[in-house]
């Protein structure tokens, strides 16, 4: 029996279901591996009580999310969590740096019947226990899909733990820091193959904190061409801001 | 008295959940509850550096990011006084509108579509209408790549920055994707044709419409505003004056007026305001749908995004030969950071975006607003609503739902840039 797979969005741009859609040349390869139970986005229905394999983008901003995440571990046998805000709190997370009862009172006044239930942003990896990741603001459907194989497959996470830098070099792109620019690649978890960096734009740290990122040796870095670490610290939590990143 | 709900209205970006009471076999209420999480955006870019703001604010929504990166990026080139060039203008138009291919596609086909044949999502019709599923995914797949080629990727565009583009498309693979345009006539064209030939019930919105206006171009990047009832036009920048925004207890998102009135967005009401500047084949595809020149039905707002897949298409093409003749530079321009107030407009897909900022001396931002379209069409959406739900009361209860839930999908809301 094929896999039975929900597609659950939580507080988003609705950016790496979007990507999941422009899988166009594999999309009816794809349907033919899984039993796509309920995805809200492209198709009518109820979500079911059970499925094997939960896709899940977004931060949680709402008791509901939270209480909707543990259901989702104790239902499916695979949980991926797709995107930055799923993965480190993304964008989304900025919220918090402001505090959430300010933004609220910034974006609404005093009124207080909307909005309810409101919880601070948080990632699902920081919520519940995933199986797979596909970090990425948006995800790269490419590396969706190479992900979403190896699960079906039950193959372990592969997800790349070195800093972009490498790929970077790999690309022979000239360093951001020798123009006098502030890039993100020597801290950022690679697997983009320098995307952002290739196409002339410094890298802005969407796929989160490399775990072999050397942060006291990117510190070096960032001082000697001229940012102090409140700078760098500051740029990074663009998507870092529910991350404890200390250089 | 009974309560009807639909939760989670399937096949629209976001959350949201139709509730109908029902007293007597009449409806006495109806409201469209956006349950679609806010996300602060307004709040999150307060104290951020002034090139950052396009980076937050696009991932208001990931359909229309081009829009949203590249309204953002005027707004705060207006706050700083930054002139581009004409050549990044062009390319900023090419970025945009080719991103309506894959969202006007995506709409059409994957959630509109499903309704008209009487199933839950198109993946069904993958084997029973092959050719129709194909047609779809090859116009969206243009989108996708051309928005890709000017870009850098179909969501999130990476190279579309503050002065300009960090890097342009190869001039031959421009090349290539006007021939492709050109090649897509015959799908955007049946597209108009499948979706004129679909039944739609006889309605008439009841509020306004606006739109931007642009006398020289069809109006996707630039223009003011244009109110169609109540026969104004005012620059874009002023919208903060004449759209009043105002909270509403059972929605995340806030509601808009203009005048005292509700009033809708999006393709109806652009070909509405501009039919006269579309292009030739377009203009054709609009006088075959025969949905009158002025509709004001809102289930047509299909039909004229189809329309727009056609102008759209022939638009590009025309934009990507100005490219390769004209010359000029998209390289950043320099620019000094300064205290100032900035406005953005554009046509999205789904309608009118603002976006302003204040930014002060040290280039950090004081202040930011955006309204999209779908905030501007809730009130309209629920509007309708009440007035077409008592006309369907007959139908089974299931039937009765489809209907409104047809109507809401006609505006394509998308609730997660409704509550950014």
């Amino acid at each position: 029996m094929a896999p039975r797979v929900v597609v659950i969005g939580l507080a988003s741009d609705f950016g790496c279901q979007v990507q999941m859609t422009n899988i166009e040349d594999h999309l009816l390869e794809v349907l033919g591996l899984i039993d796509l139970t309920y995805w809200q986005l492209a198709s009518s229905g109820h979500m079911p009580d059970e499925y094997d394999v939960a896709i899940v983008e977004g931060a949680a901003t709402t008791q509901e999310h939270l209480d909707l995440l543990r259901r989702v571990r104790e239902t499916a046998g695979v949980v991926i969590a797709i995107g930055s805000c799923a993965v480190t709190g993304g964008i989304s997370a900025i919220a918090n740096a402001a505090g959430i009862e300010e933004g609220f009172a910034l974006v609404y006044g005093e009124r207080g019947r909307v909005a309810l239930g409101r919880v601070a942003p948080a990632s699902v990896v920081s919520v519940i226990d995933v199986d797979y990741i596909v970090p990425g603001c948006p995800i790269d459907t490419d590396e969706f899909l190479h992900v979403l194989s190896r699960a079906l497959h039950g193959l372990r996470d592969k997800t790349p733990r070195q800093p972009m830098c490498f790929a970077c070099k790999t690309r022979e792109n000239v360093c951001f820091f020798e123009k006098g620019q502030l890039c993100l690649g020597v801290v950022t978890r690679s697997g983009c193959h320098a995307r952002c960096v290739t196409l002339g734009r410094p890298c802005t740290g969407c796929r989160g904190i490399a775990p072999e990122a050397n942060l006291p040796a990117a510190r070096i870095v960032f001082e000697d061409h001229g940012f102090d670490a409140e700078r760098a610290l500051s740029y990074i939590s663009l998507y870092n801001t529910n991350e404890e990143v200390v250089l | 008295m009974a309560l009807l709900t639909v939760e989670h209205v399937a096949r629209i970006e976001g959350h949201g959940t139709i509730s109908v009471e029902v007293e007597n076999g009449e409806v006495r209420d109806i409201t469209m509850d956006v349950v679609e999480p806010a996300r602060f955006f307004e709040s999150m870019v307060v104290g951020r550096r002034f090139d950052e703001v396009p980076l937050i604010t696009s991932r208001i929504c990931g359909i229309c990011s081009p829009n949203h990166a590249l309204t953002s990026v005027k707004a705060v080139e207006a706050a700083l006084g930054i002139e581009v060039s004409e050549r990044t203008t062009l390319m900023r138009k090419l970025l945009v509108y080719a991103s309506y291919l894959q969202n006007h596609a995506t709409h059409l086909y994957v959630f509109a579509a499903p309704d008209f044949v009487g199933l839950p999502s198109v993946f069904p019709l993958a084997e029973t209408h092959p050719e129709v599923v194909e047609r779809a995914l090859r116009i969206k797949k243009l989108g996708n790549d051309l928005t890709a080629l000017v870009g850098g990727r179909p969501v999130h565009p990476v190279t579309a920055v503050i002065g300009g583009f960090t890097k342009e498309p190869d001039p031959w693979q421009l090349g290539i994707f006007a021939d492709m345009l050109r090649e897509v006539a015959t799908d955007v064209a049946e597209t108009v044709s499948l979706f004129s030939a679909f039944p739609v019930p006889d309605f008439s919105t009841t509020g306004d419409m606006l739109a931007l206006r642009d006398d020289k171009d069809y109006a996707i990047f630039d223009g003011e505003t244009v109110s169609l009832e109540g026969g104004w036009r005012r620059p874009a920048a002023e919208y903060r004056e004449f759209i009043r925004e105002e909270i509403v207890a059972h929605s995340n998102a806030k509601h808009s007026t203009v005048d005292g009135r509700t009033f809708m967005v999006g393709s109806l009401p652009r070909l509405n305001i501009s039919s006269d500047l579309l292009t030739p084949r377009a203009k054709d595809c609009l006088r075959a749908a025969r949905i009158g020149i002025a509709s004001r039905n809102t289930f047509h707002n299909n039909v004229c995004q189809a329309v727009e897949l056609v102008d759209a298409s022939e638009r590009c093409a025309g934009y990507i030969e100005d490219l390769l003749d004209m010359g000029g530079d998209t390289t950043p321009v320099p620019y000094a950071i300064r205290a100032g107030d900035g406005v953005g407009a554009s046509e999205a897909p789904r309608g009118t975006l603002y976006h302003s900022y204040s930014i002060d001396d040290d280039g950090l931002v004081s202040d930011g607003d955006v309204i999209t379209p779908t905030a501007q069409n809730l009130a309209n959406l629920e509007a309708d609503m009440r007035a077409f739900a008592p006309t369907v009361t007959d139908l089974p209860r299931e039937e009765f739902l489809l209907a409104i839930e047809q109507l809401v999908r006609a505006y394509d809301p998308c609730l997660s840039c409704s509550v950014h």
